[in-house]
């Protein structure tokens, strides 16, 4: 016993390095168990605490900017809408024709980014809304350009979100007009790979991507983003598409969490 | 007393990465001043407290909240305080370009870690591309290296017996 304590004090620094590498490793291989959820939760809780304020502050730097945006905005959709109003009345009477069925309507709960985490990647997003408000794990996020994440851990006031660029962040989505369904994983700056796609499926520069629904997260038909790239290897069975994400992941200030009815938007 | 003057730095650290370090982000890519901090406190006061202090120092950096491989900051922290130990009152014993390029390679093993765990998936579609990755992080974070150098250079770190 003498031997060993005295080994040990003589290898403490290897010693110590074996105890922080074997307990780093169980937390990584423990990420999907319910105590270590909770426990992110918690601090996640606590950590908005001091971040809020700062979210507060980055916030009023940019209202000026969005508010002048967001008048612009109202003008344009003051004028489109007239139009559309028009367009709903003969949409809902030929629907009624036809024996549509119909729609789902999501329901949406806004958040805002409180902190982007202390990482030197950005791969999440804490937002200031929780299990308080009806919250859970595995909702989708989106923002008006189209679906940012999931939520990943859910605290009491706080909720963080993996966001596209993760790593081990996967959506399954469809492209649009084609039909084609594949694996959307994130590459790069704004852009996406959508992999697993048929040989022949028939795919061109522009084509919208879209949720494909087949997911228990993700409601069918959310936008995703827009194809800028085909990659069509010879020595391949799959083709593989490049997509553009409209969202600016590091500029996110409010998300919205998919919350009610997930029948997706037709 | 002396628990109080590294646990203070810590905080203080801990805070402008949490706080501050959304606004120097450039494409998504963000300086990293805890391993900064690491570096320096392990070249200064040896591996044992090195390696608790990045320990505890990532798992705080990680439960701030990272979308997956929670634990990682941790792990890498550990292995860049043990690594980084080693050259604890070396620098009159070994070559100085040996030194400095043992203290850069380590930063850079520890950014190589990272995104390796962190852009596999991109290392499988483009080697150019996590190359680029590795070195933007990297780079990145020397810059902020190299501007501590005039205020305290390493090889003073490295001579620091603070007990």
């Amino acid at each position: 016993m003498r031997n060993f304590v005295l080994a040990l004090l003589k290898y403490k620094d290897h010693f110590i390095l074996l105890v922080a590498v074997s307990l780093s490793l169980t937390i990584l291989l423990k990420n999907d168990s319910p105590n270590v959820h909770i426990i992110r939760g918690k601090f996640s809780d606590t950590f908005s605490i001091i971040s809020s304020p700062f979210a507060w502050m980055r916030s009023m730097i940019q209202l000026q900017d969005e508010t002048q945006l967001l008048r612009e905005k109202n003008v344009q959709l003051t004028l489109q809408m007239e139009a559309m109003l028009q367009s709903e009345a003969q949409f809902h009477d030929m629907r009624k024709l036809v024996g549509f069925k119909q729609d789902s309507s999501l329901t949406l709960i806004a958040g805002q980014v409180v902190n982007m985490g202390a990482s030197s990647n950005l791969s999440s997003i804490t937002i200031d809304i929780g299990s308080n408000d009806g919250v859970k794990v595995g909702q989708p996020v989106v923002v008006p350009g189209g679906v940012v994440g999931k939520t990943v851990v859910v605290g009491k006031n706080t909720t963080v979100v993996q966001i596209i660029n993760d790593v081990n962040y996967r959506l399954s989505v469809r492209i649009i007009p084609s039909g084609s369904v594949g694996i959307l994983q994130f590459l790069n700056n704004n852009i996406c790979e959508v992999r697993e796609l048929q040989k022949n499926a028939e795919i061109s520069i522009g084509d919208k991507v879209v949720t494909s629904g087949f997911s228990q997260i993700y409601p069918k038909n959310l936008p995703v983003g827009e194809v800028i790239e085909v990659l069509d290897e010879r020595n391949s069975f799959q083709k593989v598409a490049r997509v553009r994400i409209k969202p600016n992941l590091g500029a996110l200030m409010y998300v919205f969490i998919v919350m009610g009815d997930q029948d997706g938007l037709d | 007393m002396v628990w109080i003057n590294r646990i203070i730095p810590l905080l203080m650290v801990f805070l402008i990465q949490f706080l501050l370090v959304d606004f120097l982000s450039i494409n998504l890519i963000r300086p990293d001043f805890i391993v900064i901090y690491v570096f320096y406190f392990s070249l200064m006061f040896g591996r044992a407290p090195g390696i608790i202090m990045g320990f505890t120092i990532g798992l705080l950096s990680d439960l701030t909240g990272v979308g997956s491989h929670f634990g990682l900051g941790p792990l890498t922290l550990s292995i860049t305080a043990y690594l980084t130990g080693y050259l604890n009152g070396k620098y009159e014993r070994l070559l100085p370009y040996v030194f400095h390029l043992f203290w850069i390679g380590i930063i850079g093993f520890h950014f190589f870690m990272l995104t390796y765990v962190r852009f596999q998936t991109v290392m499988v579609s483009d080697w150019v591309e996590f190359g680029m990755k590795w070195l933007l992080s990297f780079g990145y974070t020397m810059i902020f290296f190299f501007i501590i150098q005039f205020f305290y250079p390493v090889r003073e770190a490295s001579r620091a017996e603070i007990r």
